[in-house]
């Protein structure tokens, strides 16, 4: 395959989610942006699929310090303290940039941007509008963003990051709808992929969260953080089969549901007596898979969330979604309960940043889900989606701030590349097969609760699946085996990660005898970390 | 796990001369949905199947396609054995891809002023029931006035409202929902029946927008005209000759014994330009036992005003005509026009039930007449199908009327929203198109239950057009003479 077009920009968003269009807002100020978009911009990724809400500190009774508290006690302290510090300081400025481009919060009689209770946190600070909190982001976003002089390149597939000869990031290759290929060349780069709990059998993502991200920036050499942490939320639809994962929000604890066995037993009493449904996510999913592999679930295997005691109104119009949602498998959730069980949904882990959201690789700035260090070994509910504004804002700014590029690309390398793509029409493997034979590798041998030989056996079959020469039928059917091998990539990045990690911590559990559970504050270890260079984990002085 | 199979169009512009249908039979599991049926296809069948999905939970809105025809969200609709699958009816990328951009980029975005406020949460609770869009072109799909206008398409005047009712917004939405096409709508309500998220387009959008033109002076002229005439004469029809009111008692008592009683509602088009319908059912009434009260103070109902958004005056009508039926302690009132009885239905709160004339006569019963000998068909009236869910009351009816009874497929006439007086031109091509699918059916008579479907269709067509109850009172006159005729 050649290059059949080739475009030039000061920088270069990949990632039309929160954290990729609030970034090319904030770039645009700077000088000419790309937007690289896999869909349509502002239907894809996982933002538009967010339900719940917004963390924010807004009121006198609450504060950034206590906001802090909560993220670094949630994340089990794995986080990296001074992404936490700009998160929680920040995200009120962002929340008000929303408003004021016309976001439509709801908002309490006094005229103050409504906030509800959510998991793991002291004060009600999660900002909402009803239960399609990051739709109405995005929804603000593509306004701002169609103020701006953006370029938006809608369903391309970036395949890989480009460098210069200096070995900074300066672009990126990327196939269009028909399998054209598009040479992006950029002064910076933001890389705002997103997730890629799609590598589970069971998972909320979106069908582009397919790890990208971490797979490309691997590939250029950039070290990620704590790729092991994958949050399970403990609250994903059960069936029908093919709806199974399905984010059920946490809004509808956030807003008064109750969990119960199949007994009728609310279990969470003797899990986390005090915080009850609204401990955080790792716990309650670890309650409910534990409740349902003891023999206390439900026919589909699952467990009930409860909202019948709620007055009908409050459903309607707190949890329309939801609502929505289950009328249309046939469960109406004012009358009865919901079926539940814990889906991969969210990756901590990922590019090692720092708060100006420079990655390890010059000319590579990242922002959102694909970065790791601000939600450590656990995120809160409500703090992805502030995530994605505060970093993006700031992955936007010091990408636009980036001096000219000097380097050159090294055109024989992106031919090279892509003659690569030439050999997927020899291939004999059809991608569809090896996703699915992935993605139940996954779920059973790296999921919610893990041992080494599981994720031995893991890495191993991961390894053989990467091998596999898939087959294109068309041009237009390379994206997906691109897609393919990154969700292999980034399947392996967690899984040895996983084996990295000697200790139970946060969404990590090892199952292993030898495992120890340390006071998470006292943990001797740090971040994992991986890259093409080198792996291990980070050990840190503890004071006593 | 379970077998179907679907058709699928399948089109690659490059390679086909245009798109045709291809037929798999593929294994997907309880509760699939028509995507995880089109995933089967790719996976195993054809991998070079174009479709586009993202979010698979009903939130992103890219997968919407045309399953039987109705546009729905692949990810959300089930799918069933049989089915047929097709793009929504925009420009075709490929398969079942359309280019969705030209649509999106119509849709206005927010021009924030500089010091804006938060709005309050009166403001926020108005705009959210228009903001759940998640622009999937369901609505622009089927919307009949896209096929032979400019017009915008519904989720573009969704937006123009969402930002009318924005104090932040600092552009004027009402002009540029006029040049987007905002007389254009026939509010025939078929964007609400496939949108998703419910989100009552007419209602909350277009007839909202045409209220704020009307309040700046920007509604059409003919428009206006008929406003003028409802205040002058308490009727939105000019006289022409005797009116029905004119005609009959204020009361009419049936011939056999008392079944039942109704109030009547008779609305300006069975008033004033066409009577001799009025009467029919008046005669029907009378066969079937069923007492009928005419208040002679009633008046306009007020459909053609508050479609157009001229609202200024409509508590007046309400006023009016629930004081004329409720002084006489009437508990049911009856229609006999679609608009009439979606109006009193949906944009009053009467103390008295309103029954469309089929709902009166299946819930007491009729005599059965004897069967016409035609092969007839049936228009469903926007307002009695989906402003009051009456479908199959009247197929009921007419096939024991007719001896054939045949089906053209639904679509609105194009006379609603004042249209047919407003954009004559454009009522005509959606007219014409009737015209069409009647020809097609082959049918001897059109059949209807509103007087304006009634009056447009005739325009358009050169077999009759007639309302369901004149139908079953020829059936009846029939009857009668055959049984005069017999010894």
């Amino acid at each position: 395959m050649l290059v059949d077009e080739i475009v030039d920009a000061h920088v270069l968003v990949i990632g039309s989610g929160g954290a990729g269009m609030r970034a090319a807002i904030e770039a645009s100020r700077y000088g000419s942006v790309i937007l690289a978009s896999k869909t349509i911009a502002g239907k894809g990724g996982c933002t538009t699929m967010a339900e719940g809400g917004f963390n924010a500190v807004l009121r006198d009774q609450d504060s950034v310090v206590t906001h802090r508290e909560d993220t670094l006690s949630g994340g089990a302290y794995l986080n990296d303290p001074a992404l936490v510090d700009v998160l929680v300081s920040e995200a009120p400025d962002r929340l008000r940039d929303l408003v004021r481009w016309g976001a439509v919060f709801d908002v309490t009689d006094d005229r103050e941007v409504a906030q509800r209770p959510f998991g793991g946190q002291r004060f009600p600070r999660t900002c909402y509008a009803g239960d399609r909190t990051g739709h109405e982001i995005v929804m603000t976003l593509l306004d701002g963003l169609d103020a701006t002089d953006t370029q938006i390149y809608n369903e391309v597939t970036v395949i890989d990051l480009v460098r210069d000869e200096n070995g900074a990031v300066a672009g990126a290759i990327a196939l269009d709808r028909d399998g054209g290929v598009v040479l992006f060349r950029s002064d910076a780069t933001v890389l705002a992929t997103g997730g890629g709990t799609q590598i589970y059998d069971v998972s909320t993502n979106s069908a582009a969260g397919t790890g990208d991200g971490f797979a490309m920036a691997y590939r250029a050499g950039a070290e990620l953080i704590d790729m092991e942490m994958i949050q399970f939320h403990p609250t994903g639809a059960v069936y029908p089969y093919d709806a199974r994962g399905r984010l059920v929000t946490e809004a509808v604890r956030g807003e008064g549901g109750i969990l119960l066995n199949a007994q009728q037993e609310r279990f969470m009493k003797r899990y986390d007596p005090e915080r009850m449904e609204l401990s955080t996510r790792d716990v309650v999913a670890r309650s409910i898979a534990t409740e349902v592999l003891e023999g206390r679930g439900t026919r589909h295997g699952g467990v009930y969330l409860d909202v019948t005691h709620l007055p009908a109104e409050r459903i309607e119009t707190r949890l329309p979604v939801m609502l929505e949602q289950f009328l249309a498998f046939g469960v109406d959730i004012r009358k009865e309960p919901m079926e539940v069980a814990p889906t991969a949904h969210h990756i901590m882990g990922g590019l090692r940043i720092t708060p100006e959201c420079r990655t390890t690789i010059p000319g590579l700035f990242a922002c959102g889900e694909v970065t790791g260090g601000v939600h450590g070994a656990n995120r809160l509910g409500g703090n992805a989606l502030a995530d994605t504004q505060v970093f993006g804002k700031r992955a936007g700014e010091f990408a636009g701030k980036s001096p000219g590029r000097k380097g050159r690309i090294d055109e024989a390398w992106v031919e090279g590349e892509l003659r690569l793509l030439d050999d997927f029409f020899e291939g004999v493997m059809s991608p569809a097969a090896v996703r699915k034979d992935l993605k139940l590798t996954m779920w059973n041998q790296a999921g919610i609760f893990r041992n080494s030989m599981d994720l031995a056996t893991a890495l191993t079959h991961v390894r053989r699946l990467s091998d596999r020469r898939l087959f294109a039928a068309s041009t237009a059917n390379i994206p997906e085996c691109c897609t393919v091998r990154n969700m292999c990539t980034t399947a392996s990045l967690i899984v040895r990660c996983a084996l990295l990690r000697p200790e139970n911590r946060g969404a990590h559990v090892r199952r292993d005898p030898e495992t120890t559970t340390w006071d998470p504050e006292k943990s001797p270890f740090g971040h994992t970390y991986i890259s093409l260079v080198r792996e291990g984990i980070e050990q840190r002085e503890v004071t006593a | 796990m379970k077998e179907l199979t679907l058709r699928v169009s399948r089109y690659d512009p490059a390679e086909d001369a245009g798109p045709y249908f291809e037929e798999y039979t593929v294994r997907v599991n309880e509760g699939a949905r028509v995507l995880h049926a089109l995933h089967a296809v790719h996976d195993n069948h054809d991998p070079t199947l174009t479709y586009r999905y993202c979010c698979g939970s009903g939130q992103c809105g890219s997968c919407a396609v045309r399953v039987d025809g109705t546009p729905v969200l692949a990810c959300m609709e089930e799918a069933r054995d049989g089915m047929t699958v097709e793009p929504l009816d925009l420009p075709v990328l490929k398969d079942l891809m359309v280019d969705m951009g030209p649509v999106i980029a119509k849709i206005a975005r927010i021009c924030p002023a500089p010091d804006v406020e938060i709005p309050t949460r009166e403001e926020i609770e108005a705009i959210k029931p228009l903001r759940d869009c998640i622009e999937c072109l369901c609505c622009v799909s089927a919307c009949p006035a896209l096929q032979v206008t400019e017009f915008a398409g519904p989720t573009v005047f969704r937006q123009e409202m969402r930002l009318a009712l924005d104090p932040r917004d600092s552009v004027d939405r009402i002009e540029d929902a006029i040049e987007k096409g905002l007389f254009y709508c026939t509010t025939c309500r078929r964007c609400l029946e496939v949108c998703p998220k419910e989100i009552n387009v007419p209602g909350k959008a277009i007839e909202k927008l045409r209220e704020i033109a009307n309040r700046r002076g920007l509604t059409l002229p003919r428009h206006q005209e008929v406003a003028t005439l409802v205040q002058e004469t308490g009727r939105s029809v000019a006289r022409t000759g005797m009116t029905f009111l004119e005609q009959v008692p204020e009361v009419i008592e049936p011939d056999g014994p008392l079944r039942g009683e109704i109030g009547f509602f008779v609305g300006c088009m069975f008033n004033g330009r066409v009577p001799q319908t009025a009467l029919d059912a008046m005669e029907v009434m009378k066969r079937n036992g069923i007492r009928v009260i005419i208040p002679h103070d009633q008046v306009c109902c007020g459909s053609p005003l508050i479609r157009t958004g001229q609202t200024s005056f409509i508590d007046d009508l309400r006023r009016k005509n629930i004081e004329a039926f409720a002084r006489r302690g009437i508990k049911t009132v009856m229609t006999i026009c679609a608009g009439c009885g979606a109006t009193l239905k949906n944009d009053y709160e009467t103390p008295f039930a309103v029954k469309d004339v089929t709902e009166v006569l299946t819930e007491y019963g009729i005599e059965p007449p004897a069967k016409l000998d035609v092969r007839a068909t049936y228009h469903d009236p926007c307002h009695l199908l989906r402003g009051q869910g009456i479908s199959e009351e009247p197929r009921i009816f007419l096939r024991e009327a007719v001896r054939e009874f045949v089906e053209m497929p639904s679509q609105c006439c194009g006379a609603g929203g004042g249209v047919r007086s407003g954009v004559p031109e454009e009522a005509k091509a959606l007219g014409m198109m009737r015209g069409e699918a009647v020809k097609a059916a082959d049918a001897d008579v059109v059949v209807t239950i509103c007087p304006f479907c009634e009056f447009h269709i005739a325009d358009c067509t050169d077999v009759p057009v007639k309302n369901l109850v004149t139908i079953l009172l020829e059936g009846y006159r029939k009857k009668d003479a055959e049984e005069r005729g017999s010894p």
